[in-house]
């Protein structure tokens, strides 16, 4: 009894060295780096596993199902959210994800990919999805957008409108230079114009933008027209049609946009020029790393 | 042997602090999104781990606050308006997961607001023909007049014709203008503007050079809980004590 109080006494007092408390000590030492291995190796990614973690509904042959697709399939299968979902919706969803992660399995052994054509454009498109992922995921900066905007400015310009009249007269007739003088001085009137023999072409009427008053206007009367300012006329031209006079009610020329306005274009345009760039880089690796060999014939 | 006692509880308390938020985070993601909000320590757990995240990711758009910007089209958070579904933490975690035209094939991209003041209004539907900018005028006089404001009542009658007819715009935002949110179609007789301040103008703007707002898909860089965590905390910016959600 005596010894025993001793070495109970002895374990509490660190000035002394005590066997038992170091055995203790090892012992829970050991125990607690058991514990953190045996839940890195249950929990840990990459490792197999006999835990479905968190993020995932399943583990089919250790490929998750993710729990995130799994509520989306499910919505989108019976526009329910989960916890509306009868146990039935729940189940056949789960197995449909599974059924499917099986077959991709499958098909992969199988290497489909070498026969079917359209298992081979989803590959493609997969994989040019995977080298875009940098430009898919990331956000740019408000300062390289400005930048990319300020390098393509023309893109970002509004379209031009114009509202203009375009009159015929009879080719030959020395009247169209006397109607010229006439329209710079007052607005034209269907009486003004008849006094000089000419009409409406018919081509243009309301306010259009430009590139529908170029198609209607054909590429030579629509050139004369953008430089005309509002209330200006254009000099005869003569046309197979007869001598062809142009006059401006309104012209409002294309101008840039600002930057808040096209921000959206402009992050778009950016965006698909990355990808772009990435998909060309990376074909021009793919294809230098590779080892092509083509036919005598068609070299 | 106090030493020893006091240093293992320490150990323990280290310990226990990542292995409870491990815990919790856990039950964050096996937690069906609708019951979050009725779960006050997976709410404030979520949405206090969501700020940092947000601010990080989010925030360069958005703003510190949540609140957007119209003049560059980039939607208020803290509103109770949904473009895309209906505001529940599952909606907003797949705009996070997958973005908004984001060229990710999950992503939303149905509705791109066609260019109707470009030769070629859609790249996806060479179907849909430019309009003048008359027509254009007519078609902002007849939302003006749905949205109770004042407008010409002989451009909104053309501008119903055209809404209804050769515009096609009843196709995506509906005969009644109230949008789709399935698609991400905006409310145009709501009080929400998203581009712009509501004005002809912004209309024109609207109409004739197109809309096509995007949100990067962000599943390859945040994992599964961090776009939870977001989820949760965009939820928490509207549904705030007080907001018009607050159940």
């Amino acid at each position: 009894m005596t010894t025993s109080l001793l070495e109970v006494g002895s374990w509490r007092d660190l000035a002394k060295v005590s066997s038992k408390r170091s055995f203790f000590l090892a012992i829970c030492g050991a125990v607690i780096g058991l514990l953190l291995a045996g839940y890195s190796l249950f929990t840990a990614r990459g490792t197999s596993t006999l835990m479905v973690p968190a993020e995932d509904v399943a583990l089919v042959n250790q490929q998750p199902i993710s729990r995130s697709d799994y509520l989306m399939q499910l919505q989108s299968l019976y526009s329910v959210e989960f916890s509306q979902a009868t146990r039935q919706q729940r189940e056949k969803v789960l197995n449909d994800m599974i059924r499917e992660e099986l077959f991709v399995q499958r098909g992969k052994e199988l290497d489909v990919a070498s026969t079917d054509p359209d298992v081979r454009n989803a590959l493609v498109n997969a994989v040019e999805l995977e080298i875009a992922s940098d430009a898919i995921t990331s956000q740019p900066t408000e300062a390289a957008l400005r930048s990319y905007y300020q390098a393509n400015a023309e893109r970002y310009a509004s379209e031009g409108m114009m509202t203009v009249e375009d009159y015929v007269f009879p080719a030959n007739g020395a009247a169209v230079s006397q109607a010229v003088d006439a329209l710079e001085i007052q607005a034209p009137t269907p009486a003004l114009i008849a006094r000089f023999g000419g009409k409406s072409s018919g081509k243009v009427g309301d306010e259009e933008f430009y590139f529908a008053a170029k198609i209607h206007l054909g590429d030579r009367l629509f050139e004369a027209a953008r430089g005309l300012p509002q209330g200006g006329v254009s000099a005869p031209m003569e046309m197979p049609d007869g001598v062809h006079v142009l006059y401006m009610q309104k012209n409002v020329k294309p101008a840039l946009l600002d930057f808040a306005a096209a921000r959206d274009k402009v992050l778009s345009d950016y965006r698909n020029e990355r990808i772009r760039h990435l998909t060309t880089a990376d074909e021009a690796f793919l294809r230098k790393r590779a080892n092509i060999l083509i036919a005598d014939d068609l070299r | 042997m106090r030493m020893i006692a006091l240093s293992v509880l320490a150990v323990c308390m280290v310990a226990v602090v990542p292995l409870r938020e491990r815990y919790v985070e856990a039950h964050l993601l096996r937690a069906d999104p609708g019951s979050i909000p009725s779960d006050p320590t997976l709410l404030s757990f979520a949405a206090g781990r969501g700020t940092p995240l947000f601010d990080a990711h989010c925030a360069s758009c958005h703003g510190p606050a949540g609140r957007g910007d119209q003049a560059k089209g980039i939607p208020d958070l803290t509103d109770d308006d949904w473009l895309y579904g209906t505001g529940q933490i599952i909606d907003i975690e797949r705009v996070i997961e997958y973005g908004i035209r984001s060229h990710h094939p999950n992503a939303w991209n149905l509705a791109v607001m066609p260019a109707f003041g470009r030769p070629r209004p859609s790249e996806a539907d060479a179907k849909i023909a430019p309009l003048s900018p008359p027509q254009i005028r007519d078609l902002i006089e007849f939302i003006f007049h749905e949205q109770g404001r004042d407008a010409d009542g002989a451009a909104s009658a053309r501008g119903e014709s055209l809404y209804l007819g050769a515009g096609g715009c009843y196709d995506c935002h509906s005969t009644d203008l109230r949008g789709d949110s399935a698609i991400g179609v905006p409310n145009l007789i709501d009080k929400i503007t998203l581009y712009g301040d509501g004005s002809r103008q912004a209309l024109f703007m609207s109409i004739a050079y197109g809309r096509q707002g995007a949100c990067p898909a962000w599943v390859e860089q945040i994992g599964p809980t961090g776009i939870r965590e977001i989820a949760v905390y965009v939820y928490s910016l509207s549904h705030s004590v007080g907001s018009k959600h607050d159940n």
